[in-house]
């Protein structure tokens, strides 16, 4: 399974004049330096580079959740060390002439990846989270101000993130709005069926007179995961006049082709913790330039309030800004890759299905979803026989594989559809493929859930607490 | 696992003891290996903006970081909610609050501001309170919560009065003075102050307010809500919220608690008004109450609100634990702030009784310091060019008054100087040099050259 060192690269060569960002005030600005312009690429990382660089993971743990919190190699955690000793050194300095130019710097780079059109549609923010909030407090505003009336609807998918639903809740709801969510299928066979229940939920919204203010897609949902086809999502939101169209692509940029342009959003937000390498915790957040979004503010207001929302995101109040300045180390580390973070992705796709098949065939279920619609995570159907029957048993099971077995994966509980009977799969779980994985992970798995079937283990007979 | 727990206290609930035996004090050595990460040479009299953190402190948040690293699904689930249980724990006990469930940990003052601004912007859009009812705030209050107050009380139709407190100033009366007229004008025509905001120690310059006695009259003036922004205060001076009695009260602890950036408390006192604030980063435990909701607000680095237990290992170093750290800086600062005035021929910004750690020493007049602009040029001209990091403050001219006068004219600029377990007499000769060399050579701030 280890990456094959081809000659031909195909790299993403940093852009020059990316890596040169920042003004000529300032005083003793260290402006990166440009890049060396490469006779050879650098060289590929082996796979025992890849394990040295994964070499602070516990070794004891078959680590397949790379969706939940992501991962860091240790060459990007020096350089946030060091940059972090930079500040404690002598932070005045670093405050008044270092960082806003390095936020800037990454802030370019981003905008280069995700083919933004402009540096200032590029904000960086801690989290998706933090991005909902930002998206949605504007949303409140709108209400509270009367730009809105009481009724009119905002639209966000049912499996949502827990966050982003109570951010709704919070914002949205409580400022009168009116929330629809879009029931989707799970397990689901093809995008048309997500295509056809969210234009249905659409019309649900403008009933009565009711104009739908905001919609919020995720682009690869969380749990259960699926790739969402966002583009026509986003292309049916301008046809049925919705405002605002949010994308949550918190498992976006590194996992799925993150392109502002061709999906068309309003506002894009993804973070680099999870599948860029980044060390926690990093968003972007993409806002198109538009008048319908120049009252977007970070939420946390500090004397940059009013100065645009990418300026006010690079100082919300002193705190430790260093993870998002280690984004041109980032990108090294990917070019390190064959094909760059294209080569990664495409790989963790197939190899996340390769397993996917291999688990759903050693124990006799089914993938959530076809191959084309899942990225570098995917839904693997457990063992019916498991009787996982609630969100307690699916928590209570995952505890179970962590300690018991050394295996760390979430659990989602898909309660069984009206009419199905006995022997369906209720339980998935969802596995993920990131560089530092082997085949010995999977495989521990597999021989976990064996185990468990082979001791006739169930939900049932676990603790109640 | 517990027994990888990298916290050092052992108990969650250990108290601020004192050192019993003074062969066990931290020795000057230790202390300066402490904070050998600061850039040597630079005399770093600014503990005020950025703060400190020692390296023992920074030691333990490495091993925090690194444990995340290495599990985080486990970290999350078994370790990190109860890491931060604790350090509420041990700040409720140094803050004297009645319950762990007052005490919130956010990351800064910053943060403080918007949650407490949040709600009463939200009162204002959902019509409990009127258009007209006021947010009263010091004129001199930090400009982040300034412009909260513009992002989410403006905004939503509320009004402002600012408190003009005398700088310099020379007695606690002279605050409580315009405070009370501030009051008066906030309640003229029959509206209601919501809000009183009300600095403890203020930022630039940098005065300590006499909080509790303004609670009071708050109180008796039945003012909504009072919400304290002690950024400074943890660490500088004694804080008791019960005796403070405010409604909310905030304090950084990384400026001069020695904990890494950034990490500070939010105490709500239990009341109608504290079940309704929100952290404004909303995650799945909206609802849970704010310290819940402050505790997980989506996936990010939380070490630096772990590493409490280790930082009070660090204070309890030293003779006095962290009370002998404040008596110490206070007297330190007093006397290099009078040693620097009286160098220069020029004045103390207030009395030492109403400083802590930090003080305001004013400038030669001869310096010419007549803008925000000069003010910054001569920042950074004695950060590039003398090696000293000190905040300075311009002093506007009130209409029709000469300011202050000093040996040659009026004194418009400040050092705002603090003092911290790492600074040595050598640091204010330093900024002492630096000034005097400047007048010396017939420089005014506008003809400072930096690069």
């Amino acid at each position: 399974m280890a990456s094959s060192l081809h000659s031909n690269n195909t790299q993403i060569c940093p852009n020059p004049t990316a890596l040169n960002g920042g003004s000529a005030a300032d005083g003793n600005s260290q402006i990166s330096k440009k890049p060396r312009l490469y006779a050879d690429p650098p060289p590929l990382f082996t796979p025992s580079d890849i394990m040295s660089e994964f070499s602070h993971h516990d070794p004891a743990v078959a680590r397949i959740n790379n969706g939940s919190f992501g991962c860091c190699p240790s060459s990007v955690l020096s350089a946030q060390y060091q940059l972090q000793l930079q500040w404690l050194r002598q932070p005045d300095n670093f405050y008044f002439n270092q960082l806003q130019p390095k936020i800037i710097q990454s802030r370019t780079i981003i905008k280069d990846i995700i083919n933004a059109d402009h540096v200032d549609e590029v904000s960086i923010v801690d989290n998706a989270t933090t991005a909902a909030a930002i998206v949605l407090q504007q949303i409140a505003w709108g209400f509270a101000e009367g730009k809105f009336c009481r009724g009119d609807a905002a639209v966000m998918l049912h499996y949502a993130y827990g966050a982003v639903k109570k951010s709704v809740e919070a914002y949205v709801m409580r400022a009168g709005g009116y929330v629809i969510e879009v029931p989707l299928p799970f397990p689901v066979s093809s995008a048309d069926e997500i295509v056809k229940e969210f234009r249905q939920a659409l019309r649900r919204g403008k009933q009565n007179g009711r104009k739908v203010r905001l919609a919020v897609i995720d682009h690869v949902t969380s749990m259960p995961t699926v790739v969402i086809p966002v583009k026509e999502l986003v292309t049916i939101c301008r046809e049925e006049g919705v405002d605002q169209v949010f994308v949550d692509a918190a498992h976006g940029i590194g996992c799925v082709d993150v392109d502002m342009k061709q999906i068309g959003a309003d506002f894009y937000t993804s973070n680099l913790h999870k599948w860029f390498f980044c060390p926690p915790s990093v968003a972007f957040l993409y806002c198109k330039k538009s008048t319908n979004n120049s009252d977007l503010h970070h939420p946390v207001v500090s004397h940059e309030y009013g100065n645009g929302l990418a300026i006010e995101s690079a100082w919300i109040g002193t705190r430790d800004y260093s993870s998002y300045l280690v984004v041109p180390k980032v990108l090294e580390f990917i070019n390190r890759f064959e094909g760059g973070i294209e080569g990664i992705k495409k790989r963790n796709h197939e190899y996340v299905v390769e397993m996917g098949q291999m688990l759903v065939k050693a124990w006799g279920t089914r993938l959530g979803c076809p191959p084309e619609m899942c990225s570098s995570m995917v839904m693997v159907g457990l063992p019916a026989c498991l009787g996982i029957s609630s969100d307690h048993d699916a928590l209570e099971l995952r505890t179970c594989l962590r300690d018991k077995f050394g295996v760390e994966v979430p659990i989602y509980y898909g309660p069984p559809k009206d009419g199905e009977e006995g022997g369906v799969v209720t339980g998935y779980a969802r596995i993920s493929y990131q560089v530092y994985n082997k085949v010995e992970d999977y495989y521990k798995f597999r021989d976990a859930i064996n185990q468990l079937v082979d001791n006739a283990f169930t939900c049932a007979s676990l603790p109640i607490s | 696992m517990e027994h990888e727990d990298p916290r050092n206290s052992e108990s969650p609930h250990r108290s601020s003891k004192k050192p019993k035996f003074s062969s066990n004090y931290i020795p000057e050595s230790e202390i300066r290996d402490e904070f050998s990460h600061h850039q040597p040479r630079v005399a770093r009299i600014n503990n005020g903006s950025f703060g400190s953190c020692p390296g023992s402190v920074l030691a333990a948040q490495r091993r925090w970081q690194l444990q995340f690293l290495r599990q985080p699904d486990a970290f999350y689930f078994n370790t990190l909610r109860n890491g931060i249980t604790a350090s509420r724990m041990i700040i409720k006990d140094l803050i004297n609050a009645d319950h762990v469930d007052e005490v919130s940990l956010v990351d800064n003052a910053t943060t403080a501001a918007a949650i407490v601004l949040q709600q009463i912007g939200h009162s204002f859009a959902e019509g409990k309170f009127k258009k007209s009812d006021t947010v009263l705030m010091l004129h001199c209050a930090y400009q982040a919560v300034k412009k909260s107050i513009q992002a989410y009380v403006t905004r939503a139709g509320g009004s402002v009065v600012e408190v003009r407190l005398p700088f310099p100033v020379n007695s606690e009366e002279e605050i409580i003075s315009e405070f009370k007229k501030s009051i008066t004008e906030g309640k003229s025509n029959g509206r209601k102050i919501r809000l009183a905001i009300i600095d403890h120690i203020t930022s630039m310059p940098s005065v300590v307010i006499p909080v509790k006695e303004l609670v009071r009259v708050c109180r008796e003036e039945g003012i909504d809500q009072v919400f304290v922004d002690a950024a400074h205060a943890i660490g500088s001076l004694k804080v008791d919220v019960k005796e403070i009695g405010a409604d909310f009260y905030v304090s950084n602890l990384h400026k001069w608690f020695f904990c890494p950036p950034s990490v500070a408390f939010l105490h709500c006192k239990k009341s109608n008004a504290s079940s309704d604030v929100h952290h404004p980063v909303v995650s799945h435990e909206y609802g849970n109450g704010l310290p819940i909701e402050s505790s997980w607000i989506g996936t990010r680095d939380y070490s630096s609100q772990l590493v409490i237990p280790a930082v009070l290992e660090f204070v309890n170093r030293f003779e006095g634990g962290i009370e002998g750290i404040m008596e110490r800086n206070h007297e330190q600062v007093v006397k290099m702030g009078k040693m620097l005035a009286e160098s220069w021929g020029t004045n103390l910004g207030s009395p030492p009784e109403m400083c802590t750690v930090m003080i305001m020493v004013g400038l030669p007049s001869r310096l010419c310091l007549n803008s925000e602009e000069d003010a910054s040029r001569l920042r950074s001209y004695l950060r590039d060019c003398h090696e000293v990091e000190v905040p300075i403050f311009y002093q506007v001219p009130k209409d029709g008054e000469d300011g202050v006068r000093a040996n040659d004219g009026c004194i418009t600029g400040y050092v705002r100087i603090s003092h911290q377990v790492y600074n040595t007499l050598d640091d204010y000769e330093k900024l002492r040099d630096a000034i005097n060399q400047i007048v010396e050579d017939g420089k005014t701030c506008e003809m400072l050259c930096i690069e």
